[in-house]
């Protein structure tokens, strides 16, 4: 009983106290359990948390340290190109063509500017800008190529100390010292010295030209281009330390850049001078050769153009101005115009025609004013209507009788013709040192069928042999075949070096002519003296030589020939109708005895040979001889 | 009695028990100070100028710390309503009177200026754990409702600033005292996913460069040079440290302004780079310390109040630490937030050491009820 109730009384109590009441003390316990539960459940998340997080710092830490260093030293390093000096061009007696003179551009990193238009208003307060200037220098902004954004180029040293004192109203810009190429003779050497310019994709590319690694500049064409691994030098570096905005903190490591090597030309400047300041009106080629060595004296290809405009960032409207132009200036007549030769050749011809014994000097041909050819129905003319009469090669030669050379041309044959017109340097590259020269053309059977899929018909051998119809001769191409001539089959590559000094060891390197000889073969030395006989009649045989009635030059005597090529133009642009116009050519060369230059004159649409080419080349050859005559004067 | 007043005396041994310093808790924090002013010190080339400020701050740190410390648990937990119910007031005001650059978190009192969001990092843990001391453990549900509601007020609240880090900080160890509080796994599931779906609210409510800054930290190299930019160069930065570092004045990304904000968020990424992986080890092996020597403290706490609040207090300190190192390392986006006891800056300096003053003030003050 006494069990029972107690029993019941501790349920009793049991049940009261579970209502009631709460024991506090193991209440406690529990929570301070399960607290202590829930804080290690939290520890091992923490821990979990650390072990994630120090592993993920040592992935980037240790594991990828190398390519975080890599990015770290391209953040701060910065290689600056110290670009090298080029080296200067002078003419064979040591005057200067190239130079280069120190000025200023005025730049801005694009990343420096936050706001254009406001950039471009302070910008007026410190320079004066025209509208084209302000439009170019917001294309400048548009290209993502470039990270600098040039404001002005060329800046001389006044405006330089002017824009220096007014700095501080916009302190992004920059002055930066360049070194800019300065041609002295800009128009009239412009063909030959070329240009330089920025460096292109084209040019890193280019299997001509070493590209250093640095190089911003150049040369693009003429000289500038083909002695470019001479002139250019090599740049030198500053390893430079900058902060996040660039600027510099350091120099680490520095190498100084290599000067270029100073060139010489074979060119004379007095006589290119002169030659351009005659024929800068007209389009055409003159050069001036010796021919004992192959030294060009003078390389003339008018109209020229500014060659000092593209050293700065040419403007696009100044480019397509130059390009557009009707008179071609940007088109180095001396070594890729291909003119048909005219009655230039016909001394060649001749030469062709006694070798194969096709005529001798005494073979006769009646000119009446024209040649008939079975199956043409029109004659093909001479250009002396009434014609010459009974003509020997010489007498042909003299009056440059057509009639005559249709008549040896048809019984040479255009295959005679053409394989032995070979031999003077017709229809191949000279080889003179510029890039872009083109080869000019001999036709033949062969060619014909080629590229017009046509045979080869009589009346055209008759017109390749007055230097007309297909074939093609570069200016420079006549100058080395008449110095051929000249020289009785000895005669050296056309060159313009002269050498070159080391800039280093101060050396010189002279070109030698004596490398690139050549001899060629004529069957008959008298045949040589026959034709140059003709020529010499050209010029002084009165009344019979086409260039025989101009002023003589009174010292010396000298022979040439005369040729005036008929060719379609279309009418200066003014229509499209094709008017035939004349392109005076002449080739000469002087002293008749023992020749010093060879002379070649081509003048686009000027007429006849005799009237426009001739005297010029007379001129010159007048000039040439007084100048020698003034240096012998003097240095006695 | 006599076990109570034995067990209290014990740990009042020397200098430090007298202040109620718990040295344990204390010294990894006075290493990582000192290694935050060698930091300051190298990657601003030298500015001794700025380290005196940095010195200053910790020791106003240090006092208001010891300050705290002598409160007794007891009062704090009097206090709690008191105190987060006026901050509460503050951040209201903060919304209509606030300053600041480009979000307006700064109250001026004309005296001193102060962000009141800094105050509730502390304050929400604090009136959370008052709240939770004299219910029974684990709570209702209906207390957890009210818990939620104490945390969620001043995130609503510090978010409008717009201080989007500040309030997900102070959200999540809101967050860290209801869960340590207790709750059944089925109410924590619902509540997770509750939050979860609250998520596209939160994106919605959010401003235009704090949705690129979620974005570019999704995928950084949409905008190298913009939002991205922060995280590559601290990566480099870290990267090229390697195990040991450059060495101290050697690192360079700091030096040479690649690394922004390289004394305040980004310090771990000038230290990472000079002293290499090894040196965040220890520093990071500093902060676990902290943290364990945190939740040991709360484990030993004699009532809930202590538990909670000391645990709180020190996983939020862990968490900051995973913040700002998460965010460092790219696991997280770039959200304004301090490495605790070593960015360079004022209030959360203080508040920091306020927070190991009510810790160490749980710890030294405890009272033993039992045997």
């Amino acid at each position: 009983m006494k069990t029972k109730a107690r029993k019941d009384s501790i349920r009793k109590r049991n049940n009261f106290e579970e209502k009631y009441s709460r024991d506090p003390m193991s209440n406690a316990e529990s929570e301070r359990r399960s607290h202590r539960f829930r804080a290690l459940i939290a520890t091992a998340i923490v821990l979990v948390f650390f072990t994630t997080y120090i592993s993920e710092l040592y992935e980037v830490q240790v594991s990828e340290h190398s390519y975080y260093t890599v990015k770290s030293d391209s953040n701060r390093i910065r290689i600056r190109p110290v670009q090298a000096t080029r080296g200067l061009i002078y003419d064979r007696n040591g005057q200067t063509l190239a130079d280069n003179i120190n000025t200023f551009n005025l730049i801005v990193k694009k990343e420096l500017i936050r706001d254009k238009e406001i950039f471009l208003q302070n910008l007026q307060k410190l320079v004066v800008l025209n509208p084209n200037q302000i439009k170019e220098i917001s294309q400048q902004f548009q290209n993502r190529r470039l990270k600098d954004i040039t404001i002005l180029e060329d800046i001389s040293l006044d405006d330089f100390s002017k824009i220096a004192v007014d700095r501080h109203v916009l302190p992004e810009i920059e002055l930066v010292p360049k070194s800019k190429r300065r041609y002295l003779s800009p128009y009239a050497m412009s063909h030959v010295l070329g240009y330089v310019a920025k460096v292109s994709d084209d040019d890193i590319e280019s299997e001509v030209v070493k590209v250093h690694e640095g190089m911003t500049e150049i040369g693009k064409l003429g000289i500038e281009r083909f002695y470019q691994n001479i002139l250019s030098g090599k740049p030198g570096y500053e390893k430079l330390e900058t902060d996040a905005k660039g600027k510099v903190i350091r120099v680490i490591e520095k190498k100084q850049p290599v000067r270029g090597d100073d060139i010489y030309l074979t060119l004379d400047l007095n006589l290119q001078q002169y030659i351009y300041n005659k024929v800068d009106k007209k389009e055409g080629a003159i050069i001036v050769m010796d021919p004992n060595n192959g030294d060009i004296l003078s390389f003339v290809s008018f109209p020229g153009y500014d060659s000092n405009l593209f050293t700065k960032s040419i403007s696009n409207k100044r480019y397509n101005q130059l390009i557009t132009d009707k008179r071609r200036p940007l088109i180095n007549r001396v070594i890729a115009g291909q003119y048909p030769p005219g009655s230039t050749l016909k001394p060649f011809v001749g030469i062709v025609a006694l070798e194969e014994q096709i005529i001798d000097s005494t073979k006769l041909v009646n000119c009446d004013g024209a040649y008939e050819l079975k199956n043409h129905s029109r004659p093909f003319k001479c250009w002396n209507k009434t014609g010459h009469g009974d003509s020997d090669l010489s007498y042909a030669l003299a009056q440059s009788c057509d009639v005559f050379f249709y008549r040896v041309a048809q019984l040479t044959g255009i295959d005679t013709i053409s394989e032995n017109l070979y031999k003077f340097g017709f229809g191949q590259k000279t080889y003179i040192d510029l890039y872009g020269e083109k080869s000019g053309l001999i036709p033949d059977r062969e060619w014909k069928a080629k590229t017009k899929q046509l045979p080869w018909y009589q009346g055209e051998t008759l017109n390749v042999g007055i230097g007309q119809g297909y074939f093609l001769a570069t200016p420079i191409q006549l100058t080395l075949a008449t110095s051929v001539l000249a020289m009785d089959g000895e005669t050296y590559t056309p060159h313009l070096l002269k050498g070159y000094k080391s800039s280093s060891t101060r050396e010189i390197f002279n070109y030698n002519p004596l490398e690139n000889k050549f001899s060629t073969v004529i069957k008959d030395r008298n045949y040589l003296e026959i034709v140059k006989h003709a020529m010499w009649r050209v010029v002084n045989e009165k009344n019979i030589g086409t260039a025989s009635n101009m002023k003589k030059i009174a010292s010396i005597e000298y022979a040439g020939k005369t040729g005036t090529a008929q060719v379609y133009n279309l009418d200066a642009g003014k229509s499209n109708k094709k008017i035939l116009q004349d392109h005076a050519l002449f080739i000469s060369y002087a002293p008749y005895e023992a020749p010093e230059i060879v002379v070649t004159v081509i003048v686009e649409h000027g007429g006849g040979g005799s009237s426009t080419a001739a005297p010029l080349a007379r001129d010159i050859i007048d000039f040439y001889l007084k100048n020698k005559n003034k240096k012998i004067a003097s240095n006695e | 009695m006599n076990d109570y007043i034995e067990n209290n005396r014990r740990p009042f041994t020397g200098l430090s028990s007298l202040f109620y310093i718990d040295l344990k808790l204390f010294m990894p924090i006075v290493i990582i100070t000192i290694i935050g002013l060698v930091t300051i010190y190298s990657s601003s080339s030298g500015d001794i100028a700025l380290v005196l400020k940095q010195f200053t701050r910790i020791l106003i740190g240090v006092i208001v710390m010891i300050f705290i410390a002598q409160v007794h648990p007891d009062n704090l937990k009097l206090f709690a309503p008191i105190l987060y119910f006026f901050t509460l007031v503050l951040l209201i005001l903060v919304l209509f009177f606030g300053v600041g650059k480009s979000a307006d978190r700064w109250l001026d009192l004309y005296i001193i200026r102060f962000q009141p969001s800094e105050l509730m990092k502390i304050f929400v843990p604090l009136m959370l754990a008052s709240y939770y001391s004299d219910k029974p453990l684990p709570p209702k549900t209906k207390y957890i409702f009210f818990a939620i509601l104490i945390a969620v007020l001043p995130v609503f609240l510090i978010m409008k600033q717009p201080d989007l880090g500040t309030s997900l900080l102070i959200g999540m160890s809101g967050a860290i005292a209801i869960l340590l509080a207790g709750m059944s796994i089925k109410f924590f599931l619902v509540s997770s996913f509750s939050t979860a779906a609250f998520a596209p609210i939160l994106w919605m409510n959010m401003h235009e460069y704090q949705k690129q800054r979620v974005l570019t930290f999704f995928n950084p190299e949409l905008d190298p040079l913009g939002s991205g930019y922060h995280l590559m160069q601290s990566k480099i930065a870290l990267g090229s440290g390697g195990f040991f570092g450059k060495g101290i004045f050697n690192g360079t990304q700091s030096k040479l302004g690649f690394v922004p904000e390289h004394s305040t968020d980004f310090i771990l990424t000038a230290f990472g780079e000079e002293f290499g992986f090894f040196g965040v080890l220890i520093l990071m092996t500093l902060y676990l310390l902290i943290a364990l020597r945190g939740l040991s403290i709360s484990i030993k706490a004699t009532d809930n109040f202590g538990r909670i609040l000391s645990a709180t207090l020190s996983l939020t300190i862990f968490l900051y630490v995973l913040v700002n190192v998460g965010m460092v390392i790219g696991f997280l986006p770039v959200v304004g937030a301090p490495l605790p006891f070593m960015s360079y800056g004022g209030t959360s300096m203080v508040t920091l050491f306020a927070t190991i003053g009510i810790i160490m003030s749980i710890k030294s003050h405890q009272r033993i009820l039992r045997k």
